[in-house]
């Protein structure tokens, strides 16, 4: 048996649809597009159920992604039952998606969810919906995992009998007659079909078109602009005007409003969180926190997988050995050393890699959560839209950006959030350019060693030149390369809510799950091919001057030159792209101190190293998180050379502008 | 007038939903139509987008997505102050409330004058002087 989940947005249908399949779920992208699909399989009264989420939707047009693909799954997949879920606190305009599944199908059953809430702000007649509307409707609370048994009984057993809205006769007719010419077509559900030729829907009528029924196409077009002529407006509004009277009708029926006219508290919140001049400071202080938080828990944690994995070496020269270390040493003991390293210092070190990743993957991901579910993201798209739409990019893409300087790894996958595929490509592209916390450290460590009195100064030049280039990029790529027509921004505010920890916690789960199984084969790959590199020809020291990559580095040195960027500092770079941070362990390992660091460059080199490290390609773990978010090989180039050209262009500059003046020197 | 001139604080009538396209069918799904009442709730820090209450639900709008929407300006009554004589507009609620109003003098259409503040409101309409109360009068839109 087959059950699609269909709503509005925000009606807690990821929310029913934990409660009702609990970790049996799987996650995977509807064919061909990069909206999430969510399965699952449940056994329930013996019977063997599977649950599909179907994105969130306010209607059934065809000018969304979300939209078309609910409803041709209704239409092709012919699901057993549609459980509608409805958002009980605001049922009118809920009720709309509602008339229009119910010219699609009959066998629906209706989850009246966050009923807890509802029961404060109207008295509801459930059973009279279920008399008036003939379907079952059940009331739910999928938070709490109230009422799921009922709705699957209903699922299962459930009485369908729905009484449709119908049109003015005026409207009825022309739909009958529509309907008449295509009877001898092999096409399920001619209502709908009719229903929506009338509407001008572009989907229905190239289908129309494939099958050589012009004539009826023609008729249609007719039939609209009688219909259009009688009533005096266009068909759109005409159509969308006798659902919401349906759902209206229905609505003053089944709910009696309580205390009308009182102030709600998220309108009292809202009137300081979303206040014209407070908002914005406000969330610059929530976004502060945010961060503290993520880097205060998460950094332990990383550490100490760091640490067990990887030992590490004294300021004194001294090494302590790591996992990856004595597993090296026990396993040379039976086979050839080349092997062992291979293991240990290539394969099992990457999925290290892999692991001190995950901590800060899954706490920016728990903000991210709390955020979203608590109803805050909503309010920063409302503050931060007019200035991030400069940069081709609705509000809510300031929270990718600003996670990007956690990690782009969950900032990039965080982009799931923007529902404009072009923004979503956008916001992808520009993400890499945004210093991540390994970068800053990276920077933290050099200019310590060269720029010891004005050191915020140099850290502060590096990051206004990043958010410089991300907003000037931003503004040229949304007028070149990622342009794409105005789509409608029209967003709801929904009630503030305490989250709740479940939804939270199979989210974070969810997000660091999938990154662990799809970019760590990736990352394990990249891990084994540096080793190949700095460790072949076998015999030398592993990254040495005689490793490939260090005759690599050698060859590369005359490129190098114009830049100020020495041959030591190319292999750094080098396996920098494997981790940011790695290059200060790579500084150790081929200076052996920081005095000698200091001797073999100087500070104008350094800052040109310093703007190269900022920009040249994302690491490993964000090129696969591209990967898997674009599956895009070519996505994944253009992001890499853009990174290239800015670090190339910026160190060239910076160093040549400063040998000509002499600063630095 | 444009939904996109209307002050926060204030609110309208909708008459119009122009253009075509996905914005128009957006907003026709999220219940902004001839008929409906909306009211700006706030602006956002540089003024656009727009925050506004319409059935009940909060959703912001940008400028140019109000700018497809034709209002006319109304009042809630509970927000007219007594010596005033309005004309009714909108009765927002079900039948049963319509049906309520009209049996003492108050449908779209007729004046009406407010002899005490709100709330409970005493008015005179055609049928004699009436109470309102608070419910009511947070439902009843008059110009
Ligand atoms: N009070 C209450 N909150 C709920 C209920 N169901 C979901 N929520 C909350 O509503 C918000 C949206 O839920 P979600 O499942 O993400 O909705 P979706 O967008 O439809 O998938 C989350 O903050 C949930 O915690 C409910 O029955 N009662
Ligand atoms: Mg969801």
């Amino acid at each position: 048996m087959l059950i699609a989940l269909a709503g509005n947005p925000n009606t807690g249908k990821s929310s029913l649809f934990n409660a009702i399949t609990g970790a049996h779920q799987h996650i995977g992208n509807w064919p061909g597009v990069t909206v999430e699909k969510k399965e699952g399989t449940i056994t329930f009264e013996g019977k063997k159920i599977t649950i599909v989420d179907l994105p969130g939707t306010y209607s059934l047009t065809a000018y969304s992604l979300e939209e078309v693909i609910t409803r041709n799954f209704i239409l092709e997949e012919e699901p057993d039952v549609v459980v509608d879920v409805i958002d009980a606190t605001n049922l009118e305009r809920n009720l709309y998606l509602l008339t229009e599944l119910m010219e699609l199908t009959d066998r629906i059953v209706i989850a009246l969810n966050m009923f807890d809430e509802a029961k404060k702000k109207y008295k509801l007649d459930v059973k009279k919906m279920r008399e008036l509307l003939g379907l079952p409707v059940i009331p739910t609370v999928a938070i709490k995992d109230k009422g799921i048994k009922d709705l699957l009984h209903a699922c299962l057993h459930g009485y369908f009998k729905p009484k449709k809205l119908s049109y003015p006769e005026d409207v009825e007719n022309r739909v009958e007659k529509l309907q008449r010419m295509m009877e001898n077509l092999d096409l399920k559900n001619k209502r709908w079909h009719a229903i929506k030729l009338l509407e001008n829907d572009s989907e229905v009528r190239k289908k129309f078109a494939n099958l050589g029924r012009k004539d009826i196409l023609h008729e249609a077009e007719h039939l609209r602009h009688e219909i259009e002529d009688i009533y005096g407006d266009d068909i759109e509004t005409l159509i969308a005007s006798f659902r919401y009277s349906f759902a209206h009708g229905l609505f003053h029926e089944v709910a009696e409003p309580l205390n009308v006219g009182g102030v709600t508290i998220t309108d009292m919140i809202d009137h300081v969180v979303a206040h014209k001049i407070f908002g914005l400071p406000i969330f610059l202080v929530v976004m502060y926190l945010s961060f503290e938080f993520v880097f205060v828990v998460a950094a332990p944690f990383q550490d100490a997988i760091d640490l067990i994995f990887n030992g590490k070496t004294l300021a004194s020269g001294q090494h302590i050995n790591g996992l990856i270390d004595i597993s090296y040493h026990w396993m040379a003991s039976f086979m050839p050393n080349w092997a062992s390293s291979f293991i240990n210092y290539g394969m099992l070190r990457g999925l290290a890699a892999v692991l001190t990743f995950t901590p800060i993957i899954m706490f920016l991901f728990l903000i991210l959560s709390i955020l979203e579910d608590s109803g805050y993201l909503a309010r920063v798209a409302f503050l931060m839209d007019k200035l991030m739409r400069k940069i081709g990019l609705e509000g809510r893409g300031i929270i990718s950006l600003m996670l990007g300087f956690g990690c782009n790894v969950p900032a990039v996958m965080s982009t799931r959030a923007l529902k404009n595929e072009r923004e979503r490509e956008l916001s992808i592209a520009l993400n890499p350019l945004i210093p991540c916390g390994a970068r800053i450290q990276v920077f933290a460590f050099i200019t310590a060693i060269f720029f010891k009195h004005n050191q915020a100064l140099v850290m502060w030049s590096l990051i206004l030149l990043s958010m410089g280039v991300v907003a000037l990029l931003g503004y040229v790529y949304s007028k070149t390369i990622f342009k794409g027509k105005a789509e409608p921004f029209v967003m709801e505010l929904p009630p503030y809510r305490v989250p709740s920890l479940k939804g939270i916690f199979i989210h974070m789960w969810e997000k660091s799950e999938g990154f662990l199984r799809k970019a760590g084969t990736i990352i394990v790959g990249a891990a084994g091919i540096i080793w190949l590199l700095a460790a072949l020809p076998w015999g030398v020291q592993f990254g040495g001057e005689n490793s490939y990559i260090g005759q690599i580095a050698h060859f590369l040195a005359p490129v190098g030159a114009p830049f100020g960027i020495t041959p030591e500092s190319i292999i750094a770079l080098f396996f920098g792209f494997f981790a940011k941070e790695v290059v200060i362990d790579v500084f150790y390992v081929l200076y052996g101190t920081k005095e000698a660091l200091f001797a073999a460059m100087t500070p104008l080199q350094a800052y040109s190293l310093l703007l190269f490290i900022l920009f040249y390609t994302p690491c490993v773990a964000t090129l696969a998180t591209i990967y898997n978010e674009t599956k895009s090989t070519k996505f994944v180039l253009f992001v890499i050379l853009e990174g290239f050209a800015l670090a190339l262009f910026f160190s060239f500059l910076a160093y040549t502008i400063g040998s000509f003046l002499g600063v630095g020197g | 007038m444009k939904l996109s001139e209307l002050m926060p604080g204030e609110t309208g009538v909708v008459t119009k939903v122009a253009g075509t396209g996905a914005i128009h069918r957006r907003l026709l799904a999220m219940g902004i139509l001839p008929g409906t009442v909306i009211r700006v709730a706030r602006l956002s820090p540089f003024g656009d987008p727009i925050e506004y209450e319409i059935r009940g639900v909060f959703i912001s709008l940008r400028k140019s997505e109000a700018d497809y929407v034709e209002i006319d300006r109304i009042i809630p009554l509970h927000m007219v102050p007594a010596g005033e004589k309005v004309r009714v507009m909108i009765l927002d609620g079900g039948v049963n409330f319509i049906r309520n109003m009209g049996s003492i003098g108050i449908s779209p259409g007729k004046i009406i004058e407010i002899l005490s503040p709100c709330c409970p409101m005493r008015v005179r309409t055609a049928l004699g002087e009436h109470y309102v109360g608070k419910g009511e009068a947070y439902r009843i839109y008059v110009r």
